[in-house]
């Protein structure tokens, strides 16, 4: 495919994908945020969910033979560590690489300094690359994913999984359900912990 | 019936139909949906203005140039696009700082919030290289593709988001 027409169609692709962020509220910071100190859970649904449909579709995929996998190496040390970082940056921006974008496209203003800070990081660690690369990007598991250490075919655990995280959504929604987490302005604010837990500070001084 | 007005829809509708992007994704450019590698392409481009050295490191070369890394620049571009035309037309606008912050910092300055938000930043995507992944290719992506070192990293990023967000105020 040339440039342009990959460019095109990212561009539409990426319509859709920055449309469905924000119907999902999940670009909002109070629900990121709200989510990594375990209050608003409306950020695992909308990801869980997405795994689940992928699974379904890339199961396809597969199955018909349609397309192969694009998985990433496993590289054990560089996944963690670079997730711990990721994590933590991911809380201090309220935002993820993705969603970055869609914060300026709605214009909260914070989010422009997130997007340098995200191409300076990015071109840190380019410049790093070649001092890293033998201490944290080599070596691994290759491009090892859970149907081969199972022995199981890609579609069916595929299949499988999907309709366990499914079945795992559903308990999600019994126990917190995703109206209630939508928040009075649709950006995933909740009422301040201290209204519903009225008198604790006093209990505690008292105890102390 | 969900419509294109609302201010939310369902996170189990729009989940999924994310999660449909992958066949275009997979069958029209032959990769999986991902977000940060763009950030390495736009960030070297730019610096190869003033030190065109940088093309130099492999690292840099391979996200240059290519269908495959412009598409993802011009994904990013529209996702800025997508959520710009959703919020306009549900009238969900949002400007200047999201009303959490002053919760989770205890302070209303924009500085602080501005400063933060840069070295989060800058950590989000160092953290997402050196991984080589974030939230959309090693969560949305990798976890559908059952892909074992995205397991490890989505639960390491999970954790450093945990532990981060503790040291800030209950929001």
């Amino acid at each position: 495919m040339s440039v342009l027409s990959a460019v095109l169609l990212g561009l539409a692709m990426g319509v859709v994908f920055g449309f469905l962020l924000e119907k999902s509220r999940v670009f909002e910071p109070a629900v990121i945020l709200g989510q990594l100190q375990l209050r608003n859970f409306l950020m695992l649904k909308i990801f869980l969910s997405g795994v689940a449909a992928g699974l379904v579709v890339i199961g396809a995929l597969v199955a018909t033979g349609l397309s192969g996998l694009h998985p990433k190496a496993t590289l054990w040390t560089a996944d963690i560590v670079g997730g711990l970082i990721l994590g933590a940056g991911i809380a201090l921006a309220g935002a993820c690489p993705g969603t970055t974008l869609a914060q300026v496209g709605v214009g909260y203003k914070d989010a422009r300094f997130t997007l340098a800070g995200g191409l300076l990081g990015a071109l840190t660690f380019t410049y790093l690359e070649p001092t890293l690369r033998p201490v944290l990007l080599e070596g691994g598991a290759g491009k090892l994913t859970l149907d081969k250490v199972l022995g199981i075919p890609f579609p069916w655990l595929a299949f499988g999984f999907a309709a366990l995280l499914v079945v795992g959504l559903v308990a999600l929604e019994r126990w917190r359900p995703w109206r209630e987490e939508i928040g009075a302005n649709a950006d995933g604010l909740l009422p301040p912990p201290e209204s519903t837990a009225p008198a604790v500070p006093t209990a505690a001084s008292g105890r102390a | 019936m969900p419509a294109l007005t609302d201010r939310a829809w369902s996170p189990y509708l729009a989940g999924a139909l994310l999660g449909l992007l992958q066949i275009p994704a997979f069958l029209l450019i032959g990769t999986a949906l991902g977000a940060s590698s763009s950030f390495v392409t736009v960030s070297a481009t730019l610096a190869a203005w003033v030190d065109p050295a940088i093309q130099q490191i492999d690292y840099a070369a391979k996200h240059l140039s290519g269908a495959k890394n412009w598409w993802q620049v011009a994904l990013v571009v529209g996702i800025a696009l997508g959520a710009f035309l959703s919020s306009r037309l549900s009238g969900a606008r949002r400007a200047g700082i999201a009303p959490v912050w002053e919760r989770a910092l205890g302070t209303k300055s924009p500085a602080t919030r501005f400063l933060l938000a840069f070295l989060g930043g800058f950590l989000m995507l160092a953290g997402a290289r050196i991984a080589d992944g974030c939230t959309s290719g090693h969560g949305l992506s990798g976890m559908a593709q059952l892909a074992v070192g995205s397991f490890v990293a989505i639960a390491a990023t999970f954790a450093g988001g945990i532990a981060m967000a503790h040291l800030l105020r209950r929001v």
